[in-house]
């Protein structure tokens, strides 16, 4: 390349370097310094070569880099043309720092709102919307039993039979995996290790590759390693992995499980949080995966538990998968069901996972925009009042030679950098409130592993924070533009200038109105946590220690085995130290979990045959003997169960509301009830059983919700009927956790093949309860104070700027005679009235949003009297808060001063 | 009192930067265009040239401070013959270096009488 050549390829380079200048100086001496580091280069060839040329291409960029900047912000001279950002960036930084209170204002504004908006979208993305981590998703669905006039299951578990004609419909059907849990999971790392209970899902082999989920570790299920004679085979999850020492090694080898050898043949990856739906219990937590050991058409059609889970054909729409899956409900109905009128309909998999947590969630997110709405809203306030004090300052900017679009410029920079700042902070806020909240909110919350701020988020949040300083600092930028000296003598010798008055006026009223909806539903969401709170759940949690112990059939083939198993673990326990009751049930308060059964009413006047009129539904309970006395329950009449059995008869216990239904005008106390079935007598045989006998009438240990009963109930004692498995109970003054390992101590005495199961203390399990509405009240509330305190903050600015606005005018009133309180009562009446005004719509809004949270509320009405009343007053409180300052200022007033400065 | 106030305007713009100082130089010696300078400045060889960003920046300062002022475009011959942007110095610009030098020079003795210099040697 010849020397010009290359002098011309260098001044290339240098123009580009030249960018880096602000355009001022580029159009001044731009032309220059290409002109003069062309000359250099000529001559560093000359004297160097190419490399001396290279160098100096080095010192170019180096020099524009120091220079370019350093002309931005430091300009040489003081260019008169069209400014530059980042001297702007330097005015506007000081600027703030100067007007310090109104920057904190702004950016605790934006923090506040962007925080939790944040904390809500950040829960509903990814809750709602965010896809779920497996092969298109979308086609996943669940299939359920309706079992319409047969039995009153509207939603019930299907049968493995309903799997073979589920994968014929293969038109519109990929593939069907069964799930089903798989009774008692005692599980041991290696033989003769200590037993744990884990969660175990029986599947057929097909569920990974439905799901689109491969192991970490090792290989799923071959589809010859199912069925009857099939080898004995697991999958572990990353959790139950972990927790049994995260061996990297551990393919091929050998665990237990209900004292059986299993071989390890893989591993889950600890992104697959896949949790089993079932019909009507929570999500149930997986530890691990086994195949099925049956084949699907040899089970019984009748009941089911188990989850049917569907991949449709890709592009199938959801109303075609669900005509195929009610076809073929309709051919199970004619084939198991003699056209009974059973059928099947499909749920999508992510609505059936949130469907719980739906309508909770859809109410954050209007909670939430309405709070994003009213951010906006003070973003303008703030920044409209601020330009309005700066209206003087624009005018004789302008005068002085500033252009339009430099002043336009300036308020526009303020307001981006206030936004950008608050939009970051409103991140480090709302990274810790959403850790916060997950860990207050209940335990089956769907997705709760994958609820955290991600980058993506943070991102789209700080620049919304921009977006929204820029958007609320245009209107005073643009207005601030328009103002010229004339206009400004001319509007604050009479009104005290500023217009838009009526804009921001309406604004506020928005603002306040928002407010008080927000405050309102929060206010009664509170209470009727509250009331929750309070309630009394039929029994006395404190200091009773629970654990599951489960009896499976390899060790314990036969009823008397399990029954006096139970008598020795019973006996075993109530030695423990510091224990003062022992006893056990089949269903633990508060679970959920019971069977139930049609009781005959007894001497029942017609046989109508009508389920209803027949009999009664009722929850089937199995305690031991002092089950009554060690959950504190109350005896309304009558006596609890004996400490010992009667071979003569077998003992009931009944809810109140069973004796109402079963015995309006008798008393219930030794009456019987008809009961067949088969009952082991005190030898241990099965013997034909007729009827039960009512000793006692208790308040019910509620098994549902906790304020209120449920079902009514029925305890039998367990002895008589085999109940298993047993959640035993232990009632001590001690601090019950300090008990469990003298509990797993005594249990290994008794039997060590057998493990203590998920011990908690019954607190623990009413917190648990408790845990989904005091979130729902943490959350409303929150986000009711936010707007409480953005209402106070957009107030304070408007009837501040006023009085600032309106100094003048009061000066001359004062002067003019008038005292400090009329003066005092003209400005704040005014804010008083915007916020009569707010109030009055909020209330109107208030009644619409009662109807949509009514379901949400417990035991309380949506137009309670209290709560609005101290809605109210909390706002009466923020105006009076928010005034306060402005009103000093006013009453301040010197008239004389004041009317000297103008 | 004119000579004061012109003084005490003079006395405003001290000290100057190095740059400013050798820039004043360059030009007090006759018209020169950027690279002129620079190459005077680096002939004088004491101190390394100025970046080009640097100098400009400093040029356009001076211009405004009325120390400078730009002379016509015209070809220059260390320059391929292209056409150049040249400087003049002022008067002010004259009166502002010697007033430099002079300080400079204070300083210097300075310096001698108290040690940190040997008396006429370079150190």
């Amino acid at each position: 390349m010849s020397h010009e050549a290359l002098v011309n390829l260098s001044e290339r380079w240098f123009r580009l370097l030249q960018r880096l200048y602000p355009v001022d100086f580029r159009e001044d001496m731009g032309e220059s310094v290409v002109e003069t580091y062309r000359d250099r280069a000529r001559d560093a060839l000359r004297r160097g070569g190419v490399l001396r040329l290279g160098v100096l291409w080095i010192r170019a960029l180096v020099d524009s880099l120091r220079n370019g900047p350093g002309e931005r912000v430091r300009p040489a001279v003081t260019w008169r043309r069209r400014g530059n950002w980042g001297r702007d960036a330097e005015f506007a930084l000081r600027r703030l720092l100067r007007a310090r209170a109104f920057a904190v204002l702004t950016i605790a504004t934006l923090t506040i709102g962007l925080g939790m908006v944040a904390v809500v979208s950040t829960i509903v993305h990814k809750i709602l919307i965010e896809p779920l981590p497996y092969r298109n998703p979308s086609d996943l669905y669940y299939v359920w039993r309706d079992y319409g006039p047969i039995v009153n299951v509207k939603r019930g578990g299907v049968s493995a039979t309903d799997i073979g004609p589920l994968r014929a419909a293969n038109a519109v059907i990929e593939d069907v995996a069964l799930l089903q849990p798989m009774l008692g999971g005692i599980f041991a790392p290696r033989e003769g290790g200590d037993p744990t209970e884990i969660a175990v899902t029986v599947i057929t082999p097909n569920l990974f590759d439905l799901l689109g989920v491969t192991p970490m570790l090792g290989r799923g299920f071959a589809v010859n390693e199912a069925g009857p004679g099939r080898p004995n085979l697991i999958v572990l999850t990353h959790g139950l992995w972990n927790r049994i020492g995260a061996d990297p090694a551990i393919v091929g080898r050998q665990v237990r499980l209900q004292g059986n050898a299993y071989t390890v043949i893989g591993v889950l990856p600890p992104t697959f949080a896949f949790q089993r739906q079932e019909a009507s219990a929570p999500l149930q937590r997986i530890d691990a995966f086994i195949a099925v050991h049956f084949t699907l058409d040899s089970q019984p059609t009748t009941g089911g538990n188990a989850s049917a889970l569907v991949r449709a054909r890709h592009g199938a729409s959801p109303e075609a998968v669900a005509s195929a899956i009610d076809a073929v409900g309709r051919a199970i109905d004619a084939r198991d069901f003699s056209g009974r009128g059973l059928r099947l309909f499909a749920v999508g998999l992510k609505t059936d996972l949130v469907a719980r947590a739906r309508p909770a969630l859809m109410l954050l997110a209007a909670a939430g925009a309405l709070l994003a709405l009213m951010l906006m809203v003070n973003l303008a306030l703030i920044l409209l009042a601020r330009a309005a004090q700066r209206e003087h300052e624009f005018a004789v900017t302008r005068a002085l030679g500033a252009s339009d679009v430099a002043v336009m410029r300036a308020t526009l920079f303020e307001g981006g950098l206030l936004g950008l700042i608050g939009g970051a902070s409103g991140v480090v806020v709302a990274t810790w409130a959403t850790r916060a909240l997950v860990a207050l909110a209940p335990l089956d919350l769907p997705r709760r592993e994958s609820i955290q701020m991600d980058w993506s988020n943070a991102i789209a949040i700080t620049v919304l924070g921009l977006m929204l300083g820029l958007l609320a600092a245009a209107p005073p930028a643009a207005w601030a533009a328009r103002a010229t000296l004339a206009s400004l003598l001319a509007s604050s010798a009479v009104r005290g200038g500023g217009g838009h008055t009526r804009l921001r006026r309406t604004m506020i009223v928005a603002q306040v109105a928002i407010s008080l909806i927000l405050l309102g539903s929060g206010g009664l969401v509170v209470r009727s946590v509250e009331r929750l709170l309070r309630a009394d759940p039929g029994f006395n949690p404190e200091g009773v220690l629970t654990f599951r112990i489960r009896t499976p059939p390899e060790f314990f083939p036969k009823p008397p085995d399990v029954v006096g198993f139970q008598d020795r673990v019973e006996q075993a326990l109530s030695k423990i130290p510091g224990v003062t009751g022992v006893s056990a049930t089949s269903s633990l308060p508060l679970t959920g979990t019971a069977p139930q059964i049609a009781l005959r009413r007894p001497g029942a006047p017609q046989q109508t045959d009508t389920v209803d009129r027949d009999t009664v539904l009722v929850d089937a309970i199995g305690t031991r003997a002092s089950y009554v006395s060690v959950m504190g329950m109350r005896i309304v009449a009558g006596r609890a169960f004996d400490a010992v059995r009667n071979d003569g008869r077998q003992e009931a216990l009944i809810d109140r509301r069973l004796a109402e239904e079963l015995f309006p005008n008798v008393n219930p106390i030794g009456a019987t009830i008809p009961f067949g079935g088969r009952r082991l007598s005190l030898a241990y045989t099965l013997e034909p059983a007729t009827e039960l006998t009512v000793v006692g009438v208790v308040e019910q240990a509620r098994l549902y919700d906790i304020h209120q009963d449920g079902r009514p109930q029925l305890y039998m004692r367990t002895e008589d009927w085999g109940y298993r498995p047993l959640s035993f109970v232990l009632r001590t003054p001690l601090d019950p956790e300090s008990i469990i390992p003298a509990a797993r101590a005594a249990l290994r005495g008794v039997e060590p093949r057998v493990a203590l199961g998920d011990p908690r203390t019954m607190t623990q399990i009413v917190e648990d309860t408790l845990r989904q509405p005091r979130t729902s009240a943490v959350v409303i509330g929150t986000l009711a104070l936010g707007a409480l305190m953005l209402a106070a903050m957009g107030l304070f600015g408007v009837v501040s700027s006023a009085v600032t606005r309106r100094r003048h005018e009061m000066a001359v009133r004062l002067a003019l005679g008038a005292d400090h309180g009329r003066i005092l009562r003209l400005v704040l009446g005014d804010g008083a009235l915007l916020v009569g005004i707010g109030v009055l719509l909020g209330a109107v809004g208030l009644y619409a949003a009662s109807g949509l949270i009514r379901g949400a509320l417990i035991g309380i009405s949506p137009s309670d009297p209290l709560t609005l009343a101290a809605v109210a007053l909390s706002l009466g409180l923020m105006t009076l808060v928010a005034c306060y300052v402005p009103a000093r200022r006013v009453l301040s007033i010197d008239p004389a001063q004041a009317l000297r400065q103008e | 009192m004119g000579t004061d106030r012109a003084r005490r305007t003079i006395d405003d713009q001290l000290p100057l930067r190095p740059v400013e100082f050798h820039i004043l130089l360059s030009l007090a010696a006759g018209d020169r265009h950027g690279y002129g300078i620079i190459q005077d400045i680096q002939g004088r060889g004491d101190a390394p040239a100025p970046d080009v960003g640097t100098m400009y920046r400093a040029l356009a300062r001076m211009v405004d401070a009325g120390l400078i002022e730009p002379a016509a475009r015209r070809p220059a011959a260390d320059a391929g013959d292209e056409r150049r942007n040249y400087y003049r110095i002022t008067d002010a610009g004259r009166q502002v270096a010697t007033a430099e030098a002079r300080r400079l020079e204070a300083l210097t003795r300075a310096a001698r009488l108290g040690g940190l210099l040997s008396k006429g040697a370079k150190s």
